[in-house]
């Protein structure tokens, strides 16, 4: 074996490099070689600041910074002007960029009124430009990019905007109601004796020419007049306890209410489980007081029939249809709480579908495992979290790095908003070996490596894993690494153009805490051998492989961009793998390589092949085979149903009745309606052949039909038989 | 959303009627009356989606016709000749949450409240009205109404009236902001129900003309009609009405119709030798005058009595 092979092997098994010719990459300051376009994101156009924008009915509730400049810029960068004030409203962008990239925070206008002031001092063009785009900015909110606080911020925003709506809709729904059980109080009280006293007659009177009235006169006026009828004693008890339940809920803060409302965002599962089961008790007797309030202003409660029902109410819990009524409680936790009892709380809150939406988030996800040294278990928690999550009937999750929130808003909405739970696994990227690079990238290169995929499960988007569960948000999802072109130039100057994967392997290479596994090689000994990780590891997948002819390595650059590779022990591979696995089973959960689609495929495809060999030896002439599928002889047109009767027997058409009074008319003991007010012959011996003649001729549809008498002496049968043919 | 468990439990609780609980003393029109058959189809509506009695108004202006809340069980106004519209609009304005059922003739109707007809349907407010058109005056023994055919012997037109009928679909079809017309006979009990309740359904300003045989008047007048099955055109369609096996078998005149398409809603309005029965337009994206005015705002106590005496300081010297 040459020497170099040799090496590169040794160190891909041990880890141990035995030759001067593996350098270490510490020193080097190396970055995958995906990622050197990407040395500062300030002057890039992304998806990053975020605004938060507030509560304006219609509009999105968060918004990326570069979305909302695009908007301005399609309304006024037009005309002679139109690139020049395109050119300064970009820089003003970068300039915020740049601002929210060292961690200022602030309202959106405060921001851009800074920048603006700063760009357009000494430059009237610039100043004018911008303060073209002030004017069409018609929106405000907080100013975050993507650090380690914007999973709680966002989350936190868009859980409060959903709240503020249930709010507003809870408020309608008990306004109405206080206002119309006040009402009947209000009506009961003006039938009282107390409310037609004159003296309350005169209170009510106002103000005017008092002295023109005679009170006393109408009070007894009205006393003789109105109606007796008073509330019963319960429905006032009842309509009055109503009142006091909706007027002093806490769930909500309420204009009738003096203490103050709940509080439902938690910095622990446990707390949020704990809050909600001291409320339920509350929130039952508000969900009761709602529902009967309803039929009272309705007038359609019955104590007979709705007391006992309402006794038992709540009973087992409330259904979260009605729980949708009621906020919804957040807790926001840390991934390293959830060893220490949060993780058990969490499953509850899974399990049982409790209405608590949980943000988890995770710094770091190639921590050292917590389980021995030196070895590795990359992601374990997230995935450990997934599989439990997409295990629980009803949770809707989203699994996503912080760099993808912004696209997955709208799931996130719908996360937040759903009734039952929800899961925000989110991977922040602001923890770990990668001290260099921003956290976007950092999640962003977790995503392309599969290291944390991203998917949503939507339990409310339909009955199936195919319209619930979604990967769509991954790069390149059909693959099992994405892959991107790489050009750079060779020792001749000419461009080269690669197409590389990006695997977990690119990802682990730029975390300083696992550089030892990781090994340059100089450009002098480049040999065909060292093969990028993501083909061995794929090559290994099909079990090619059965001695060791190559050994995986990665491109990486240094901060002038100089390309380097560096070969990789096999512990990074055996967790490339591992990472894969995980993949690959969350690719057949959306339906990308179903290995139970791809084997009916397969069955199905042959089944087609084998009839299609056999229509073709068929259809060879004079060789006519029988197709088994066509049948002997040719199938009968199904008889047509028929209803009609024996004209032996009298009967009426009766779903054509017109119910026009003829027949009961002439005798209502023989024809009478059914329950839709449609005659029949109820009793044919109830009258005579000559009646059932007479109503045959009166009918207007002439549906009656009198059929042959049954009495055989009746007289004048003869001529009534004739007349009755024309009904047969 | 679904609806939840509360809702389904009251729902199982809610009160049951049956169709003679609807039934409010006993009609005065003449036995073989058509105005009988749609008596019964509206009553089984009521009885089917279970209107509360104290939630439903029928209004009506005067003829036999109108006399039709006289014999529902639930609230009714019987208003004045030709006033039927105008009366249920404040109705439905006042109280939005009734349900407006509008019963007039074609006197009533399209004689002398004609103006409040063209106006009611461009209001669209959301009331569903059943035009009984039996083609002469009826309570007033036998004048030519302006759906009479030409040559209708009357008390008014003893050589036979001069002018070629109205046509109520053709005029409602030509009216802005129209939303739902139907045609429907009463001697065909099950596709009146239909209709009946698809008008019902509908959100808006529903007119369905019910072709009304007078026996006492007119008795021989849609004779043609009712031995002729091939005179009615039934039309029917996925999003209208659907025809059953036994009815599609008695009336082979057949055209299939999306109601959506108002030009062909027209065609099919203005032909006379047959009667089209079905639902010949509905559009439900016409907005509703009530939706349009109501402010949503609550009625407090406060906005009542503030809105009261500002009335009040309009007659104070
Ligand atoms: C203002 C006014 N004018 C005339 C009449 C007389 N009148 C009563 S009913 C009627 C016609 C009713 O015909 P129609 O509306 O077709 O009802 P039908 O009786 O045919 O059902 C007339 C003209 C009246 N009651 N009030
Ligand atoms: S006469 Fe004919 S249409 Fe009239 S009620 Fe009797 S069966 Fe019905
Ligand atoms: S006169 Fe005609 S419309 Fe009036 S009740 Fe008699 S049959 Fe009916
Ligand atoms: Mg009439």
């Amino acid at each position: 074996m040459e020497a170099d092979l040799q090496a590169h092997v040794a160190f891909f098994l041990s880890g141990k490099a035995s030759t001067p010719n593996l350098d270490t990459i510490d020193r080097l300051n190396l970055r995958p070689a995906l990622f050197a376009g990407y040395r500062d994101l300030t002057r890039l156009r992304y998806d990053f600041p975020l605004i938060l924008l507030k509560d304006e009915s219609g509009s999105p509730c968060v918004e990326s910074l570069s979305g909302l400049i695009d908007g301005i810029l399609d309304k006024i960068a037009r005309g002679p002007d139109g690139d020049r004030i395109r050119k300064h409203v970009l820089r003003l962008e970068q300039h915020i960029r740049a601002q929210a990239a060292t961690g200022k925070e602030g309202k959106l206008s405060a921001l851009w009124d800074k920048a603006a002031k700063e760009l357009g001092k000494n430059d009237k063009p610039v100043a004018d430009s911008l303060a073209r785009a002030r004017a069409n900015l018609k929106v405000d909110g907080e100013v975050v990019d993507c650090n380690g606080g914007m999973p709680y911020q966002l989350i936190g925003h868009v859980w409060a905007l959903t709240q503020t709506q249930r709010a507003r809709r809870f408020g309608e729904v008990a306004d109405r109601l206080i206002i119309k059980l006040s009402e009947i109080l209000q009506a009961d009280f003006a039938n009282s004796n107390a409310g037609r006293s004159a003296a309350n007659l005169k209170r009510t009177f106002g103000s005017g020419p008092m002295d023109k009235f005679d009170f006393d006169v109408m009070s007894k006026l009205l006393s003789k007049s109105a109606p007796k009828e008073n509330l019963s004693k319960n429905r006032k008890k009842r309509i009055e306890k109503l009142l006091t339940t909706l007027k002093t809920q806490q769930f909500f803060p309420s204009p009738h209410s003096t203490s103050k409302p709940y509080v439902f965002a938690f910095e622990s599962c446990s707390e949020a489980i704990k809050a909600y089961r001291e409320r339920l008790p509350k929130a039952i007797e508000l969900s009761k007081a709602v529902a009967i309030a309803e039929l009272e202003v309705r007038g359609e409660y019955s104590e007979a029939k709705h007391d006992r029902l309402f006794e038992s109410f709540g009973e087992s819990g409330l259904d979260p249809r009605d729980m949708a009524l009621f906020p919804d409680y957040l807790a926001r936790i840390h991934a390293e709480q959830l060893p220490g009892g949060e993780l058990g709380s969490l499953t509850e809150i899974m399990s049982l579908n409790l209405p608590i939406k949980v943000l988890v988030q995770t710094d770091d996800v190639i921590e050292e495992s917590p389980i021995s040294n030196g070895h590795l278990a990359f992601a374990l928690r997230s995935r450990q979290l997934a599989r439990m999550a997409l295990g629980m009937a009803g949770v809707f999750v989203v699994q996503a790095p912080a760099s993808s929130l912004f696209q997955l808003r709208d799931k996130i909405v719908r996360g937040l908003d759903c009734s039952g739970p929800a899961l925000f696994s989110i991977f922040s990227g602001v923890v770990g070996g990668h001290e260099q690079l921003p956290p976007y990238l950092i999640g962003a290169a977790a995503l392309e490596a599969r290291v944390f995929p991203a998917f949503t499960m939507d339990p409310g988007a339909g009955d199936d894993w195919a319209s619930r569960f979604s990967l769509a948000i991954n790069p390149q999802p059909e693959l099992d690494w994405p892959t991107h072109r790489i050009v750079h130039e060779d020792a001749n100057c000419q461009s080269v153009c690669e197409e590389h994967p990006f695997t977990l392997i690119d990802f682990v290479a730029c975390d300083s805490r696992y550089s030892k596994y990781f090994a340059v090689v100089p450009k002098a000994h480049w040999r065909d051998w060292l093969a990028d990780a993501g083909s061995v590891i794929a090559r290994d997948k099909r079990g090619d492989i059965d001695r060791i002819d190559s050994v995986p390595s990665v491109l990486l650059v240094d901060p002038e961009n100089r390309l380097h590779k560096a070969v990789v022990t096999e512990k990074i591979i055996r967790e490339a793998r591992r990472c894969l696995s995980m993949w690959n089973s969350l690719q057949e959960l959306g339906g990308i390589h179903n290995s139970h689609a791809e084997r009916l495929l397969a069955r199905e495809r042959s089944a087609w092949e084998e009839s299609a060999k056999a229509i073709a030896v068929a259809s060879v002439p004079a060789v006519a085979v029988p197709s088994p599928a066509a049948p002997a002889v040719a199938e009968a047109a199904p008889a047509e149903l028929t209803t009609e009767q024996s004209s032996d027997e009298a009967y009426i058409e009766t779903p054509r009745c017109a119910s026009c009074n003829e027949c009961i008319q002439i005798n209502d003991k023989m024809f009478a309606y059914d329950g839709n007010k449609q005659a029949y012959i109820k009793d044919i011996n109830a009258g005579t052949y000559a009646q059932l003649v007479e109503a045959a001729e009166n009918c207007q549809v002439a549906i009656i039909h009198p059929g042959k008498p049954r009495n055989l002496n009746e007289a004048g049968l003869d001529e009534l038989i004739k007349r009755a043919e024309a009904f047969m | 959303m679904k609806t939840s468990a509360t809702k389904q439990l009251l729902d199982l609780y809610k009160e049951q009627s049956a169709l003679e609980d609807y039934q409010s003393g006993v009609p005065r029109w003449c036995t073989g009356c058509g105005d009988n058959a749609i008596l019964a189809a509206v009553q089984r509506l009521c009885r089917d989606e279970g209107l509360r009695p104290e939630k439903t108004v029928f209004v009506s202006g005067i003829g036999c016709s109108s006399r039709f809340p006289h014999y529902m069980k639930t609230y009714g106004f019987h208003g004045i000749h030709g006033r039927a519209f105008p009366v249920a609009e404040g109705v439905k304005m006042a109280r939005p949450d009734l349900a407006v059922f509008v019963n007039t003739g074609d006197g009533d109707c399209c004689s002398i409240g004609a103006a409040h007809w063209i106006h009611a349907l461009r209001y669209n407010m959301n009331m569903t009205v059943f035009l009984h058109d039996n083609q002469i005056y009826g309570l007033t023994k036998k004048q030519a109404s302006p759906t009479s055919p030409i040559g209708t012997k009357s008390n008014t037109t003893p050589r036979g009236s001069y002018l070629d009928a109205l046509n109520p679909l053709t005029v409602s079809l030509g009216v802005s902001n129209v939303s739902f017309i139907a045609q429907a006979v009463d001697w065909i009990p099950e596709t009146l129900f239909d209709i009946v309740k698809a008008a019902y359904h509908h959100k808006g300003f529903s007119f369905v003309r019910i072709i009304q045989r007078c026996p006492e008047w007119l008795p021989k007048a849609l004779e043609p009609w009712l031995q002729d099955p091939d005179r009615v055109q039934l039309v029917h369609h996925t999003d209208g009405i659907q025809l059953s096996p036994g009815l599609a078998r008695v009336y082979k005149n057949q055209v299939e119709h999306d109601p959506m398409d108002i030009h062909r809603a027209r065609e099919i309005a203005s032909n006379t030798e047959t009667i089209p029965v079905g639902i010949l337009y509905r559009n439900p994206n016409v907005p509703c005058y009530e939706d349009t005015r109501h402010s949503g705002a609550l009625r407090t106590a406060e906005a009542i009595r503030k809105n009261f005496e500002a009335e009040l300081d309009k007659y104070s010297v």
